[in-house]
C-alpha cells in the first residue's frame, strides 16, 4: 500500500485495497480511511493499527458530525413534541370506570370555611367508588361573582358554588344560575321539609320566582360579648340589656381610655368598612328606615329615620366615646380583647371557640321602635353548564349536603332551615355551647333586614364594605359629609336602581 | 459561516430551517396572547360597556366622561401621584444612604448588605400582612416604639391621614433593596482618583461627596428614580392587603380602583377606560422624564 490508497475493512475480518472498495459508509461494518505516512508503530499491528486508530477518529469525527447536525434539529422536535404532548393525551384516560368530578367553588375562608371542607370530605367518603366525587375551589368572596360570569361564559363554569340570598338577581335574569324546581323534584328533594320564610328568600320575584338556591342555613347578626369585660366592670355575664340605653350604659362601664382616647371599645367598631355600615343598617331598620318599599318602587322610605341611625353610629365615637375609629381588624381585635361588644354572625364561632376565649352571645337589643336585626342566608346553587345533563347529578350531590348538613348547622354557621334537623333532639346540645349558639337560633325570629331581591341589590346590602352605599356612609364616619347630605345622595341612587329594574 | 448541513441554504434550494423561528416563537407567541392582544382588546372595551355576560355595547366615549367626572377616579389618581412623591424619595435617599453606609466598610456592613436586601426578596403581600401588625395603632410595635419617645399612637391605618403614609413605609422598605444593590454596585465602580485629587486639593468628605460621588451617581438615581416612578404608579398589593383603600378611599391607588371596579362591581367597559387613562398618564411622566434627561445630557 502507498499513500493515498484506501483500505477498507468488513465485519468477517477480511480486507481489500482499491478505490472500489470505498463503497457507502457504513457505522456498524465498514471502515474507509486513508492510509497517512505516520511515525513509528508498534510493528506487530503496523498500518492496520494506524488505520484502524485513524477510522476510530474518522468514525468518531463522522458520529460526532451527525451527532451536532441530530441534536439541533431534534431538539427543536422534541421540545415541540413535548409541548404538544399534554394536547394529544388529554382526555384519553384508560378505559377504567370514570368518576364524574362535580366542581364546587366556595368562598368560605373565615373558621366556618373549615366545617364546609369536612362536609364536602364526608361527601366523598360516603361516594368512594360511587362514581361521583366534589372536587372544592377557594375562590376570594369579592372576585366569586365576576370568576363565575367568565367561567360560564367560556363554558368552564363550577358546577355549584356558595351564594347569598338576595344578592344573584342579574344572574338568574341573565340565566347565569340554572332554575331548581324542576331539577330538585328530579332527585327527590322534600322542599316541603324546608322553612317556607327560607324558600321564599330564595326566590326572585321579578324575575320568574324560580328557585334559585337550595338554602343551607339561616344567619343573623347578634352581639358577642366578652364576659371577662363584664366581670370585671362587676356586671351579671349572664344578663344583656334589652334595649339602647342599656347598651350604652353597659358600653360606658367596660369601655377603658388612656390619655383621652378608647384603648379598648365598649362596643367593637371600626372606622370604615363593613362594621359601621351594617350596624347603621340594623338601627335605621330598628328606627323604622326601609331601604326600599315591599313593592320595591321607591327608596329610602323615611329618610329622617336613616340620619337619625347615622347619627347614633357617630355618637359611639364622638359623643358617648364607646368606640375608636382605629381599629383595623374587628375579627382578631375581638379575639384579643380590644371590645366589649361585638355583633357579627355565628360564621365567627368556630374560631373564637378554638382560641377559648371566654364570650357569649345574647339577642340584639331593641335600639329604636322595633327589634330587629341583619338577616343573610346562605344557599348552594348550580351554574349554567355547556352539558345539562350534568345538572341531576349536580343536584344529587346538593340534595345529599343538605340532608347531612347537621354538622353545619351545629357547628359551621347559621341555623338549619330543614324542619327535620331543627327538630332533632340533639339540635340544641350538639356542636358549639348554646351559649355561644343559642342567640343566633332564637334571634331568627326577628331577623328580617335582609337583601333587596333586584339587579342591584349588591349596592344595597348593608353588610358591604366597598359597594355604593358603604363608601357614601364612609365620608359621613370620616366627617366630611353630614348625614343629610349622604342621606339624599343614597336615597337618589337607590332610587335609580329601582327604577332600572 | 454557516455550520456544515445547517439547512439554511439547502442544497436543493426548497428546504428551511424552521429552529430559530421556534426558539423567538417561545417569547413572541406569549407576547402576543398575553400582551399584546389583551391590551388592545383593552382600548377597545373601554369603548363598550360589558358585564361579562352578552356582548359588549358601543358607548363611545362615556366611560371616558364618566370617569374625567367620578370623584373617585381623580381620588385614586392624585392618592397615586402622592405615593409617588413620597416612596421616590424615599428609596432614593434611603437606598443611597444604605449603599454609603456598607460601601465604607465600616464594622456590620457584611451583615447590613444582607439585611437591606432582603425585603426585596419577599412577596409584596407578605411585606403588607406584617406592616399591618407593625403599624397597628394599639399594639403594633412602631407606636410602641414611639410611645418611648413621648410620642402618641398614631392610626396609621385607620386614619385619612395617615393611612397612605402607612401604606408608603411598608412600600419603601420593600423597594429599598432594589435601590441599594444598584447603587452600591455604582458607589463601587466609582474612581477613586478622583476622590484622591479631591481631598489633596482641600475638600472635606462633604464636599467630595457631593462634587465627586453624586455626579458619578446621575446615571443610577436617574434610572432608580424611573424604575420608581412606574412601581409607585402600579401600587397595588400593598394597598389591597393593608387598607383595601379605607378610610374613605384615602390610600386607594388607580390600581386598585381599577381592581375594585373591574373584578368587585365587573364593570369591565368603565375599568378599562380607567386603565387606559392610567397607561396615557405614565406615557406623559416617562416621555416628561427622557425630556429632562435629554436637556441634561445636552446641557
Amino acid at each position: 500500500m502507498t499513500p493515498g490508497d484506501s483500505f477498507s475493512t468488513r465485519s468477517d475480518g477480511t480486507g481489500s485495497v482499491g478505490a472500489a472498495d470505498h463503497g457507502a459508509i457504513r457505522h456498524d461494518s465498514v471502515v474507509v480511511c486513508q492510509v497517512r505516512p505516520i511515525g513509528p508503530i508498534d510493528s506487530r499491528f503496523g498500518r492496520g493499527r494506524a488505520a484502524v486508530t485513524e477510522g476510530r477518529r474518522d468514525r468518531g469525527r463522522q458520529a460526532m458530525d451527525t451527532k451536532w447536525r441530530w441534536s439541533r434539529r431534534s431538539l427543536a422536535r422534541a421540545m415541540g413534541a413535548a409541548a404538544a404532548a399534554p394536547f394529544l393525551f388529554h382526555g384519553r384516560a384508560p378505559h377504567a370506570q370514570r368518576t364524574i368530578e362535580i366542581v364546587h367553588w366556595s368562598w368560605l375562608a373565615a373558621s366556618d370555611g373549615e366545617i364546609w371542607q369536612q362536609s364536602i370530605d364526608a361527601f366523598n367518603e360516603a361516594h368512594k367508588g360511587k362514581g361521583v366525587q366534589i372536587k372544592m375551589e377557594l375562590v376570594p368572596e369579592e372576585q366569586f361573582v365576576t370568576k363565575v360570569l367568565a367561567a360560564v361564559v367560556t363554558g368552564r363554569a363550577p358546577d355549584f358554588g356558595w351564594g347569598t340570598a338576595g344578592l344573584r338577581a342579574k344572574l338568574v335574569k341573565d340565566g347565569v344560575i340554572v332554575p331548581l324546581d324542576d331539577v330538585a323534584k328530579k332527585v327527590g328533594l322534600d322542599l316541603a321539609d324546608f322553612d317556607p320564610f327560607a324558600l321564599q328568600q330564595a326566590r326572585y320575584p321579578k324575575y320568574g320566582n324560580v328557585l334559585a338556591m337550595v338554602p343551607m342555613d339561616l344567619m343573623s347578626l347578634q352581639p358577642l360579648v366578652n364576659l371577662a369585660h363584664l366581670k370585671e366592670a362587676g356586671l351579671d355575664p349572664t344578663k344583656f340589656p334589652e334595649d339602647g340605653a342599656g347598651l350604652l350604659e353597659l358600653a360606658k362601664a367596660t369601655t377603658k381610655k388612656e390619655g383621652g382616647k378608647v384603648v379598648r371599645s365598649g362596643i367593637l367598631m371600626t372606622g370604615s368598612g363593613v362594621h359601621p355600615t351594617v350596624t347603621w343598617g340594623i338601627v335605621a331598620a330598628q328606627m323604622g328606615f326601609e331601604r326600599a318599599s315591599s313593592d320595591l318602587k321607591r327608596a329610602a322610605v323615611n329618610p329622617k329615620a336613616g340620619i337619625a341611625a347615622m347619627e347614633w353610629v357617630l355618637d359611639l365615637f364622638d359623643k358617648h366615646q364607646v368606640a375608636t375609629r382605629d381599629v383595623t381588624d374587628r375579627y382578631k381585635a375581638f379575639g384579643t380583647g380590644q371590645g366589649t361588644v361585638f355583633w357579627t354572625g355565628p360564621w365567627t364561632l368556630n374560631g373564637y371557640t378554638q382560641q377559648k376565649l371566654d364570650f357569649a352571645a345574647f339577642l340584639f337589643p331593641k335600639i329604636g321602635q322595633k327589634r330587629v336585626t341583619y338577616f343573610e342566608m346562605g344557599g348552594l346553587e348550580l351554574y349554567k353548564q355547556a352539558d345539562a345533563g350534568r345538572y341531576e347529578a349536580t343536584m344529587a350531590a346538593v340534595k345529599w349536603l343538605s340532608d347531612n348538613s347537621f354538622l353545619w348547622t351545629t357547628v359551621g354557621r347559621g341555623a338549619s332551615p330543614r324542619k327535620s334537623i331543627l327538630a332533632r333532639p340533639d339540635y340544641k346540645t350538639a356542636g358549639h355551647d348554646w351559649k355561644v349558639r343559642g342567640a343566633f337560633i332564637e334571634g331568627m325570629s326577628f331577623a328580617t333586614e335582609g337583601e333587596i331581591p333586584v339587579q342591584a341589590g349588591p349596592d344595597f346590602t348593608i353588610y358591604s364594605g366597598g359597594n355604593f352605599l358603604a363608601k357614601t356612609l364612609e365620608q359621613v364616619w370620616a366627617g366630611k359629609s353630614k348625614p343629610e347630605e349622604a342621606m339624599a345622595r343614597i336615597g337618589e341612587h337607590w332610587q335609580k336602581a329601582l327604577d332600572a329594574g | 459561516m454557516r455550520a456544515a448541513g445547517s439547512g439554511w441554504q439547502a442544497e436543493d434550494g426548497g428546504r428551511r430551517d424552521w429552529t430559530g423561528w421556534l426558539f423567538v416563537a417561545f417569547f413572541t407567541l406569549p407576547f402576543l396572547l398575553f400582551n399584546l392582544a389583551p391590551l388592545l382588546f383593552g382600548v377597545v372595551l373601554a369603548f363598550t360597556e360589558w358585564g361579562i355576560i352578552g356582548d359588549p355595547v358601543w358607548v363611545g366615549t362615556a366611560n371616558f366622561e364618566q370617569a374625567l367626572a367620578d370623584p373617585w377616579v381623580a381620588n385614586a389618581f392624585w392618592n397615586t401621584f402622592l405615593y409617588a412623591c413620597t416612596i421616590v424619595p424615599g428609596v432614593v435617599v434611603l437606598g443611597l444612604a444604605f449603599a454609603l453606609f456598607v460601601h465604607q466598610r465600616w464594622p456590620l456592613s457584611t451583615l447590613a448588605r444582607t439585611l437591606f436586601f432582603t425585603p426585596n426578596v419577599v412577596s409584596a403581600t407578605v411585606i403588607g400582612l406584617v406592616w399591618v401588625w407593625l403599624l397597628d395603632t394599639q399594639f403594633g410595635l412602631v407606636n410602641r416604639y414611639l410611645a418611648f419617645l413621648g410620642i402618641g399612637p398614631i392610626p396609621w391605618l385607620t386614619s385619612g391621614d395617615w393611612s397612605l403614609i402607612g401604606v408608603s413605609i411598608a412600600s419603601i422598605w420593600w423597594d429599598l433593596g432594589l435601590a441599594f444593590v444598584l447603587f452600591l454596585a455604582a458607589l463601587q465602580d466609582e474612581p477613586q482618583e478622583l476622590h484622591e485629587a479631591a481631598a489633596i486639593d482641600g475638600a472635606g468628605r462633604i464636599r467630595r461627596f457631593l462634587h465627586v460621588t453624586l455626579p458619578h451617581l446621575r446615571p443610577t438615581i436617574s434610572m432608580v428614580v424611573t424604575l420608581q416612578i412606574i412601581a409607585s404608579m402600579r401600587i397595588f398589593s400593598q394597598v389591597y392587603v393593608m387598607t383595601n383603600g379605607a378610610p374613605h378611599g384615602s390610600s386607594q391607588s388607580v390600581i386598585h380602583y381599577i381592581y375594585q371596579t373591574a373584578i368587585v362591581q365587573y364593570r369591565l367597559g368603565y375599568a378599562s377606560a380607567v386603565s387606559v387613562l392610567l397607561f396615557l398618564a405614565i406615557l406623559v411622566v416617562t416621555l416628561l422624564q427622557r425630556l429632562l434627561l435629554r436637556e441634561r445630557a445636552g446641557g
